[in-house]
């Protein structure tokens, strides 16, 4: 079992890094902001099959953070990084 | 094998198979709106049938409560940040993909 | 001041939800209660600063109906947008939809655009006011039935009318 856990984790992994090689190259901003949802929801896989897979509970901890994390981070870089990058300054 | 561990195994390539079908619609897809679909749907379910599969190895109860509310912060986030990146791109005039451009 | 009863209820429910979240955070250990005994005190009492009670009415079997609804939906979604990505042939015929909500302004109009981005085909762009803008992916697909059937879903388990449009 832990041998099956531990290929999926790969398998996502490999997933995911095709998927952030894709959205890195755009072509606009909104493409590569995807790169916060793929860290929420594959990255977040990966973590909860290595935390069975070792069977260390740290691991879901982490999975739960980056799961938070994703939410927040993803929210921010949409609202506000991207507009920084766009070069127009309102604020509403 | 037990029934149990067949019903995981069988959930966990469930999902698995629906992560994969999500990167080929970002790699295949010709927007970002598409392309928000593909990540949304597909990768929610794929968590969604990971979370389920490993639920029935879960050691304890505060584990299986842990897990689950994992998967609806991820929803919840996916969700979220899913709708901001669209209103964004629409509103920095990002014009959706029509079937009748081209790729 | 005396604290009214809505409030101490509302202390109460969530001290209750916050040690159920400590509980499983800790993974039930039990030596962890001292500080998770603090730290839920100071987070309910947060959290009734940052959001203070209101009677917000959500029906048992509503909530039931609506997770029903959206497991077997998003699964629907997930399926259709898996065999839109993996089919030889593309075949995509996205459309902008704009359609006007028939909720009441507030939290439910939030979460139907929220659970929209999760069901087959749409994805919610912009909620301005009553009117939802909506990216599908197939044009001709019967959009509005699912918004309505989505709509009704949240308005039953929040206990909310539907205004006229």
């Amino acid at each position: 079992m832990n041998t099956l856990l531990s290929i999926l984790a790969v398998f996502l992994l490999a997933n995911l890094l095709v998927a952030l090689l894709r959205v890195a190259r755009g072509p606009t901003p909104a493409d590569r902001l995807l790169a916060a949802l793929l860290f929420g929801t594959t990255g977040v896989a990966i973590l909860l099959l290595l935390a069975f897979a070792t069977a260390s509970a740290a691991l879901l901890d982490a999975a739960l953070v980056f799961a938070l994390l994703a939410g927040v981070s993803g929210a921010a870089f949409a609202q506000r990084a991207w507009r920084e990058e766009e070069g127009t300054h309102d604020d509403d | 094998m037990t029934t149990i561990e067949i019903a995981s195994v069988i959930l966990l390539l469930t999902g698995a198979a629906f992560f994969f079908a999500g990167t080929v619609g970002l790699l295949r897809f010709p927007d970002v709106y598409t392309r928000l679909h593909a990540l949304a749907k597909a990768d929610n379910l794929g968590l969604g049938f990971i979370m389920l599969g490993l639920l029935l190895q879960a050691p304890g109860p505060a584990t299986v409560l842990k897990l689950v509310l994992i998967w609806l912060l991820a929803l919840a986030a996916s969700a979220t940040v899913g709708f901001l990146i669209a209103r964004r791109a629409r509103q920095n005039g990002i014009v959706p993909w029509q079937s009748g451009d081209r790729e | 001041m005396k604290p009214s009863v809505p409030a101490v209820r509302a202390a109460l429910w969530r001290s209750a939800l916050l040690a159920v979240l400590w509980w499983a955070l800790t993974d039930g250990r039990a030596d962890s209660w001292g500080v998770g005994s603090v730290s839920i005190l100071a987070a309910a009492i947060l959290s009734l600063r940052l959001l203070p009670p209101v009677s917000t009415y959500i029906s048992r079997v509503g909530l039931l109906r609506f997770l029903i609804f959206f497991f077997y939906h998003s699964l629907r979604g997930g399926i259709q947008v898996a065999w839109f990505a993996l089919r030889p042939r593309l075949s995509l015929r996205p459309a902008i939809h704009e359609i006007p909500l028939r909720l009441p302004e507030g939290i439910g109009r939030v979460l139907l655009a929220n659970t929209l981005s999760l069901l087959p085909g749409t994805l919610s762009v912009e909620l301005n006011g009553r009117r939802l803008c909506m990216h599908v992916l197939d044009a001709a697909a019967p959009t509005e039935v699912e918004v309505r059937r989505a709509e009704v879903r949240v308005a039953h388990m929040l206990g909310l009318e539907l205004e006229e449009t």
